[in-house]
């Protein structure tokens, strides 16, 4: 047998090998799991386009294999054949596609329309989407960064605003993404029906750090969410001011590290080990201007970011006006007042006695040797800070 | 038409006068008006860009190696995937095959002297270049990081998206009369200089691509000319009208955007069909299967590509309406793409199959170009796109199409008609071997992507989750090995340049005009008048030891129509 | 397109042809050459009516979603100019037309005056746009973030407080005078919105404000909402506070087209989108204009040198299309923008 027809049926092996291996792998070689109420729906319609498509490609390609080792003739051949065309054929495989592209774009709306419309009594969360971090708000005042919880087994809608460009929100294991435009509120909903984390994307290009806009959906049963919510939104209310420095760098500092990092490193913004070591200290603005590091210059550079930008920095740092109130403005001033006592991964330096530098500070206010409680838990005191009136 | 001088000899030998040797120095090529030169001219220029193109394409992959950082920041990676893509869709792809090869191929294909408007012809080229130059200068004047799709409020807001942003939307703008320029000399060729007995349905099925291509060019693209236009204004003046803080609407720019955006990938690929079906033809030895299909389908898909450009926009919030409708209609453009498919394949039964170089890239394409039709059916489907919007699944789609469609039929053709271009013969080993490692190389690189993307791996991001690395590193390796066998191409076609064997006038046995004529062409393209028949009908062509060329019978003589078998 | 001079210095011209002049070599005979110009020329008018079509869009899609800004602006905008420049540009097509048909019966000195009068048209609608265009800047009415600075010094529409009637002063509300809600300058915009962008393109706070016509007065800004809504705009694109101006002064003969629209409560939200479409549009038709005057200045110069006959006068030809579109895409602006 001649080079060619064997390596042809080789190559016709090597291909329906390979569509076999497709079908065979299903949908685990494709698709993180199906967390979601449409993602069994989804992956179907998904999986007839590709079945369909490896029958047809592997038909297509074993046909051209085989026409190109049984008709092989080398450089200087004659032409031997005068078939020029065949109108039954060419009437059969233009309208046996046409109806199976019918069928495929009927399925294919029939799950679309069924995204679009949220279930009657979905949970309402508002998502605020920001260069380059996430904010989710709920009903009861909860607020996170970073992170979504949900209910399990409980259709959730989503009304996601943008404060400047375009972003997206993608759950592949919901298989749901909707652009968020600014100047709208974009909706999406979905019901998850596996508890656990999930991964949230910005899936529309929106600049430096869109790989890094990033947020985990924690998915727990209805009681667990609802507590975890209770917590969450009561959480800095009632903190003295170390738990409120820990409560800054748990739960807040999630939107402000991928510009500012803990260890010294350069990002898009200072370092705030850096920040912390110059606290009290004349810091020089790309203007020319100069400021002492303090509590002011701190809710300045979270308010309005761009009246002193730092020199050999960029204006590049998006305004928190509005997302982060008076309270949580305190928690993050007094992170970085007191990041001595945190490592570079944002953690409490173990065992450590913390004096919190609070001037004129009780001793037996805060705990019998002045330390901070090693949980973190609730102050049983008042705070030094009276709480805000906002939620 | 040709003057009559039949005192010339049918096929005059290398060392005669021809195209090449006809005046001398550089300013007979800056300025020339003749069609074959400025073909010359567009090739190097887009082989050029392509380099530069692939080699930020090369960077991003690097990047992509690890998560986070490789060998660069964000900043730069950004800037280079903006740069890719732009390049490869402005300068290389758009013109390769209409500009390049089809400046150079479609008169000789007329029987004509030179294109309706050679000194139009000139000046496209002349427009490319200033473009190009735009384009770089955007790297001189802040550096470029939008995409090559340019989204608003992003591009337009000065403090986020880089300076050189107006540079480039420049330089797309003169780009875009380019294209626009050549398109009109080619509809206006097409119509007024085929020979007498060329009726359309004796023209060859690369002219109909053309031919379709250039409605295309010449309706679509002053929309992104305009589009880009606006942009600008909107960058120095800030006119509000994609700013939603001043009241403008960022998804009315996405519906400018794709309305040409659209159009453009199907003048893409449009000429690179028009090349499958010389290329399959003439090294089968066999006439073309279904050829008023083959000539219908590329105005039918030219006229619908203007319907879909909503299928980008799935997501974008769009009315559900809108997107049904806009999902309907693309899943009616791909059944004429599917039947090409078939009607090539057909053509191969019962051939006289040379498995020359070209016809090894046009099988490539075959392959190639099935998965992206096919996966373009997913990205179609409403439900599906959702998922796979803005995904790795995108990307392998687009590169399937675009690189692994239109860029391999522009490489097949460049060796099809290269012995015609350059009067020499490349090595045909070394071609085998190079089309194999770029097919290797190409389905590495971006079959993997396609699960990337289901996976949920988002595109355009420097930075990713661990468990998406795997498929990232074996893309990577992929690319180099794809890279290779670019580079190898680009050496023995530059070695043959020099030492390359003699090309007789008809190496593969075609039948179409331009292998009536010397490789290279005289100045004038024909010394007698070309004979006129059924381009595709192999059965008087015949290979002559003593020439060491194919030859026509029967010249003189028109053949009869097309026969039935 | 294709003209007299084909004979490039690439081609040596050994082969002796009879020829006209005019004919390229690559065309069989003239009326080959003259039909494949116009086929040229006419898809040429296409693609400039896709140019312009893009932007006809963009004024359908915005006058459908804001038809407040449109009714009110068009006010701005001198209707007589307008018809003026109308009649101009159509008699300039006519004379554009009879200088084609006077090439076509050899009347070449009829040819060269009707080109001249075509000129002076095209000259005379460019005049008109310049007073149109001057005066609108004059009232500070710029396309872009300039229509909210406040206008020059000797804007005829705006009122200046201290020069208000007597009485007016106890109803002021302030006694600026630059209208409380609109920026003095960018810099302040961009202090005010604590903003990341530089203070070229100022990022906006957005404050929702009521006022109550003709009070003077303004209700406090309402809290500030998180959500971009598109048609409101940002403060001081919005409907503004106004300075304080007595009823009376109100109503007496303050047509709002003399109102500078900054001072003017009753304004719609994002009214400089009418001027930015307005200024796109008729300022690439401007642009097109100038390029038919060019066209017909070097038509002009041939006709001189004796290269037009009734033989050959395509680039007449062409170059009449090419202006008759040009006056084709006005006779569409005119009354979408003036008119309703």
């Amino acid at each position: 047998m001649s080079t060619s027809r064997l390596i042809a049926i080789a190559l016709i092996v090597l291909t329906i090998l390979g569509g076999i291996a497709l079908v065979i792998a299903g949908d685990t070689m494709w698709f993180p799991r199906k967390a979601s109420t449409v993602a069994p729906q989804m992956d179907l319609v998904f999986n007839i386009i590709t079945w369909i498509s490896i029958f047809f490609f592997v038909l297509i390609m074993v046909v051209m294999f085989w026409f190109a080792g049984e008709y092989h003739t080398g450089r200087q051949a004659k032409a031997t054949s005068d078939v020029t065309h065949n109108t039954p054929l060419e009437l059969t495989w233009t309208i046996i596609p046409l109806i199976l592209v019918i069928a495929i774009f009927y399925v294919g709306l029939e799950g679309y329309l069924n995204l679009r419309v949220a279930p009657v009594g979905a949970y309402d969360v508002r998502v605020t989407a920001q260069k380059w971090s996430w904010l989710f708000e709920h009903s009861n005042g909860a607020s996170e960064a970073n992170v979504l919880r949900v209910p399990l087994n409980r259709p959730v809608r989503l009304l996601m605003q943008s404060k400047d460009v375009l972003h997206a929100c993608f759950i592949p294991a919901f298989r749901v993404k909707q652009d968020i435009v600014p100047g709208r509120i974009s909706t999406i909903w979905f019901e998850a029906k596996e508890a656990g984390e999930f991964d949230l994307f910005c899936a529309e290009y929106c600049g430096k750090d869109h790989s890094m806009m990033r947020a985990k959906v924690i998915v727990k049963p209805e009681a667990e969410f609802i507590a975890d919510l209770k917590e969450a939104a009561e959480l800095h209310k009632k903190l003295s001011d170390s738990e409120l420095a820990q409560y800054a760098m748990s739960k807040l500092y999630v939107r402000c590290q991928s510009c500012h990092s803990l260890d010294g490193k350069r990002g898009t913004g200072p370092s705030w080990r850096e920040t912390n070591a110059n606290w009290n200290k004349e810091r020089v603005f790309k203007d020319g201007n100069k400021e002492v590091v303090n509590e002011n210059y701190i809710r300045e550079s979270i308010l309005n970011p761009g009246l002193h930008i730092v020199e050999t920095f960029t204006n590049a740092m998006p305004t928190f006006k509005g997302q982060l109130d008076d309270r949580q403005i305190a928690a993050l001033t007094l992170a970085i007042k007191n990041l001595q006592h945190f490592d570079n991964a944002g953690k409490l330096k173990a065992g450590e006695a913390i004096d919190w530098q609070i001037p004129g500070g009780f001793p037996g206010l805060y705990g019998g040797d002045g330390s901070v409680p090693a949980n973190g838990g609730a102050a049983s005191s008042p705070a030094t800070i009276p709480p805000s009136n906002t939620p | 038409m040709t003057t009559l001088d039949i005192s010339k000899p049918l096929h005059p030998t290398i060392g005669e006068d021809n195209y090449l040797t006809h005046t001398r120095g550089i300013l007979s090529w800056l300025f020339t008006l003749d069609h074959k030169r400025i073909g010359v001219n567009y090739l190097v220029c887009v082989l050029t860009s392509f380099f530069f193109g692939g080699m930020f394409a090369l960077l991003v992959r690097t990047e992509l190696l690890t998560p986070g950082k490789t060998i660069v920041e964000q900043d730069a990676y950004n800037q280079f995937f903006t740069l890719h893509g732009a390049i490869m869709v402005f300068l290389v792809i758009i013109p390769s095959i209409p500009a390049a090869l089809g400046n150079f191929v479609l008169p000789i294909m007329l029987g004509a002297k030179d294109v309706a408007f050679p000194r139009l012809n000139l000046m496209s080229w002349w427009l490319w270049v200033t473009g190009a130059v735009f384009f770089v200068g955007s790297l001189f004047t802040g550096g470029l990081d939008t995409g090559w799709t340019f989204y608003t409020p992003y591009s337009i807001d000065k403090g986020s998206a880089m300076g050189g942003a107006v540079s480039a939307l420049m330089g797309v703008f003169i780009l875009g009369f380019s294209s626009i320029f050549t398109g009109l000399n080619f509809i206006v060729t097409i119509h007024r200089l085929r020979p007498p007995g060329m009726t359309w349905f004796r023209m060859p099925l690369f002219l109909w691509a053309i031919y379709s291509t250039a409605i295309l060019q010449v309706l679509a693209t002053p929309v992104i000319g305009i589009t880009v236009a606006l942009l600008m204004f909107e960058r120095t003046f800030g006119i509000g009208i994609f700013d939603p803080k001043l009241g403008g609407d960022p998804v009315l720019y996405q519906h400018f955007f794709w309305f040409y955006s659209h159009p453009a990938v199907y003048i893409m690929i449009l000429p690179g069909m028009g090349i499958i079906s010389e290329l399959i033809a003439v090294h089968s030895h066999k006439h073309i299967f279904g050829y008023r299909f083959i000539a219908f389908s590329s105005v039918a898909i030219a006229i619908f590509s203007f319907l879909v450009w909503g299928h980008h926009m799935f997501t974008s919030g769009q009315s559900p309406l809108m997107n049904a409708m806009f999902s309907a209609i693309t899943f009616s453009v791909a059944i004429p793409s599917a039947v090409k498919v078939f009607n090539w394949v057909a053509t191969m039964y019962k051939g006289s199959i040379s498995l020359n170089t070209p016809m090894l890239y046009a099988m490539a394409f075959l392959f190639i170009f099935s998965i992206g039709g096919l996966t373009g059916l997913h990205l179609g489907t409403l439900a599906v796109d959702i998922h796979l919007h803005d995904t790795y699944f995108v990307v392998a789609h687009f590169h399937y199409v675009m690189m692994g469609s239109a860029l391999i039929a522009m490489i097949g053709g460049l060796h099809h008609w290269w012995p015609k271009m350059t009067g020499k013969m490349y090595n045909e080993n070394l071609g085998r071997l190079a089309c194999a490692l770029v097919f290797i190389g190409f389905n590495v690189t971006f079959f993997t992507q396609f699960f990337l993307g289901t996976k949920g791996g988002t595109r355009r991001s420097w930075d990713y989750l661990p468990e998406f690395q795997v498929y990232h590193i074996i893309s990577t390796i992929g690319s180099y090995i794809l890279a290779i066998g670019f580079f190898l191409t680009a050496g023995y076609l530059i070695h043959s340049l020099f030492r390359g064997k003699k090309a007789p006038a008809n190496p593969w046995g075609g039948r179409s005009l331009e292998w009536q004529c010397a490789s290279p062409p005289p100045h004038d393209n024909f010394a007698t008048t070309p004979t006129v028949g059924d381009c595709y009908d192999f059965s008087t062509v015949e290979w002559d030891e003593k020439q060491g060329t194919f030859v026509v019978h029967g010249e003189g003589q028109p053949s009869p129509a097309h026969s039935h078998h | 397109m294709t003209t007299l001079h084909a004979h490039d210095a690439a081609h040596g011209h050994d082969d002796h042809h009879d020829h006209p002049p005019h004919l390229a070599h690559h065309w069989d005979n003239p009326k080959q050459q003259f039909e494949a110009g116009k086929l040229g020329m006419w898809l040429f008018l296409a693609t400039e009516v896709m140019l312009f079509g893009g932007l006809f869009c963009g004024y359908s899609v915005y006058r459908h979603n804001h038809p407040e800004v449109f009714a009110y602006s068009s006010h701005y905008l001198n209707t007589t100019l307008g018809a003026t420049n109308t009649c101009v540009l159509i008699l300039s097509s006519l004379t554009m037309a009879w200088g084609v048909t006077a090439a076509q019966q050899n009347k070449i000195g009829l040819l060269k005056l009707m080109l001249v009068l075509t000129l002076m048209g095209a000259a005379t609608f460019l005049v008109i746009k310049y007073f149109e265009y001057t005066h609108k800047f004059h009232e500070g009415l710029f396309p872009g973030i300039k229509f909210y600075e406040k206008p020059g010094e000797h804007s005829h529409m705006w009122v200046n407080v201290d020069s208000a009637p007597p009485g007016a002063a106890e109803h002021a509300a302030t006694t600026e005078t630059a209208p409380a809600g609109a920026p003095a300058s960018a810099d302040q915009l961009h202090a005010a919105s604590g903003g990341a962008a530089p203070a070229s393109a100022p990022a906006f706070e957005i404050q929702t404000v009521s006022i109550t016509p003709g009070t003077g007065a303004a209700l406090p800004p309402a809290e500030a909402s998180t959500v971009l809504p598109a048609a409101a705009g940002p403060a001081g694109l919005g409907t503004g506070e106004a300075i304080a101006i007595p009823e009376a002064e109100l109503l007496r003969d303050r047509h709002p087209a003399h109102m500078q629209p900054l001072q003017d409560p009753t304004r719609p939200a994002n009214m400089h989108m009418f001027f930015n479409i307005y200024y796109m549009m008729t300022g690439l038709h401007g642009i097109h204009v100038v390029i038919g005057m060019i066209v017909i200045t070097w038509l002009l110069v041939k006709t001189f040198k004796g290269q037009f006959s009734s033989e050959y006068f395509t680039p007449v030809d062409l170059g009449g299309l090419y202006w008759h579109v040009v006056d084709l895409i006005w006779i569409f602006l005119f009354p979408l923008f003036y008119l309703i």
